[in-house]
């Protein structure tokens, strides 16, 4: 849980081991080692997808983005600046081809059409929260985050699937930080507006799950 | 505190960076104010959701072989570029070669020729016996004549083959009036036209045969 709690720096918590690792596998990767290539692949391959997947909530879609963020990432290793992690320059790419496909998907609006949105419901039906209380909150939530903005949305999940700071996500969006909080606050903004029209059973079971979580 | 100042703290609050005495006046003011607890509820469940919720779908379990796939199909950047540079500076760094080798070799010939100067050879390569890496100034004319005579033959060649090759006349440089009458005439031998049965190739080409009658061209000229 994020809330009132400081946010840990990724390279604490970098999943996919050490930066020494890391580094040596890019190297390897760059002299055509497959090895290297696939290891790399199987390191970032579930958080970007996740991520992605959230940004166009297609599968197939989200399948050829990251493929193609892949592709894009090893066809140019030598721009890579070893100073950053290896998963913010692919991140970034994914985004960078999430934007172009939202892009010409759709003209830019700053929110999905409501027929794109999909149950998330029905997409998580094992998650933390069981009764139909709590299936009709997620939906919610998952619908509002939906009509985010895609900067908004990108942050949004960066900040709190990713559980990444605000420099981190300003390398990966490559905007600067005031502005990446600006769209922190503003996403937040968006949400309370949308969620605060929940009938009042449903903002109920939000005061009763507060509680538990704070 | 009043929701104002209550909700410009929020995010802050959020992200973890209030002060404990900011933090400590915020949580009073929600106790106090169902509002701003509300709001605050909406965004802390909100992120609770957003951060802990499975995600329902998956990358599939053959994704990095088919990506893999594409990276051999594709083949590594560095590679490709390095191919690449190969293919264009290969042949350019030998054509570079041969133009020195031979823009040094008409230099020394010019110099000693043209200039009316006496140049003495010097040898091309800077080590080994001077006598046998360099040429004569007769062994040097007689090799530019025989490149001019090269070049000229080319020159020769190609216009021969443009003079020679024959030209269509252009559908559009042709009135109606023209066209019926050469197709009116072409019943006189030579290959039948495919789509006008009595009608001759023949006389469709400029410098038409010597036995064709010139009289209607001259009169195809006048229409």
């Amino acid at each position: 849980m994020n809330q009132g709690m400081a946010k840990v720096e990724p390279a604490e918590r970098e999943a996919s081991g050490s930066r020494e690792h890391e580094v040596q596998l890019i190297a390897r990767a760059r002299g055509g080692d497959r090895i290297a290539l696939r290891a790399l692949v199987d390191l970032h391959k579930d958080r970007l997808f996740a991520f992605i997947w959230r940004m166009v909530r297609d599968h197939h879609e989200a399948e050829d983005i990251c493929q193609d963020a892949f592709l894009k990432a090893f066809a140019s290793f030598e721009s890579f600046s070893s100073e950053y992690r290896f998963s913010t320059w692919l991140f970034t790419i994914g985004y960078r081809v999430c934007l172009n496909r939202l892009r010409r998907k759709r003209p830019y609006s700053g929110e999905l059409a409501i027929a794109d949105m999909t149950s998330a419901a029905e997409e998580t039906p094992s998650a933390t929260l069981e009764s139909e209380d709590a299936g009709r909150v997620r939906k919610s939530v998952w619908s509002a985050v939906d009509r985010l903005s895609p900067p908004q949305r990108a942050t949004i999940l960066l900040f709190y699937r990713s559980e990444l700071g605000c420099q981190e996500i300003a390398r990966i969006l490559q905007l600067p930080l005031a502005t990446v909080k600006s769209h922190l606050h503003r996403a937040r903004a968006r949400l309370r507006e949308l969620l605060e029209a929940l009938p009042d059973q449903d903002w109920s079971y939000f005061r009763n799950l507060s509680e538990r979580v704070g | 505190m009043r929701c104002e100042e209550a909700q410009n703290l929020f995010d802050a609050y959020l992200d973890g960076e209030l002060s404990p005495s900011l933090a400590t006046e915020l949580g009073a003011h929600r106790v106090r104010c169902p509002e701003c607890r509300r709001a605050l509820a909406l965004l802390e469940v909100s992120g609770h959701i957003i951060s802990s919720d499975r995600d329902p779908v998956s990358v599939p379990h053959d994704f990095p072989d088919r990506l893999l796939a594409c990276v051999d199909v594709r083949e590594h950047g560095w590679l490709a570029r390095v191919r690449r540079s190969l293919y264009v500076a290969g042949p350019l760094a030998a054509a570079a070669v041969i133009a020195l080798a031979f823009l040094g070799f008409f230099d020394r010939g010019r110099d000693s020729r043209v200039a009316g100067v006496k140049v003495e050879p010097t040898s091309i390569v800077e080590t080994g016996d001077p006598q046998s890496q360099t040429l004569s100034p007769i062994d040097r004319e007689a090799a530019e004549r025989a490149i001019d005579q090269w070049i000229s033959q080319m020159q020769q060649n190609r216009t021969a083959k443009t003079e020679a090759r024959p030209t269509l006349p252009q559908a559009h440089d042709l009135t109606i009036l023209q066209i019926l009458e050469m197709l009116k005439d072409a019943n006189k031998g030579g290959p039948k036209l495919r789509h006008f049965p009595g009608a001759n190739i023949n006389d469709l080409l400029p410098g038409a045969p010597e036995d064709d009658p010139p009289a209607e061209d001259d009169e195809v000229e006048d229409l």
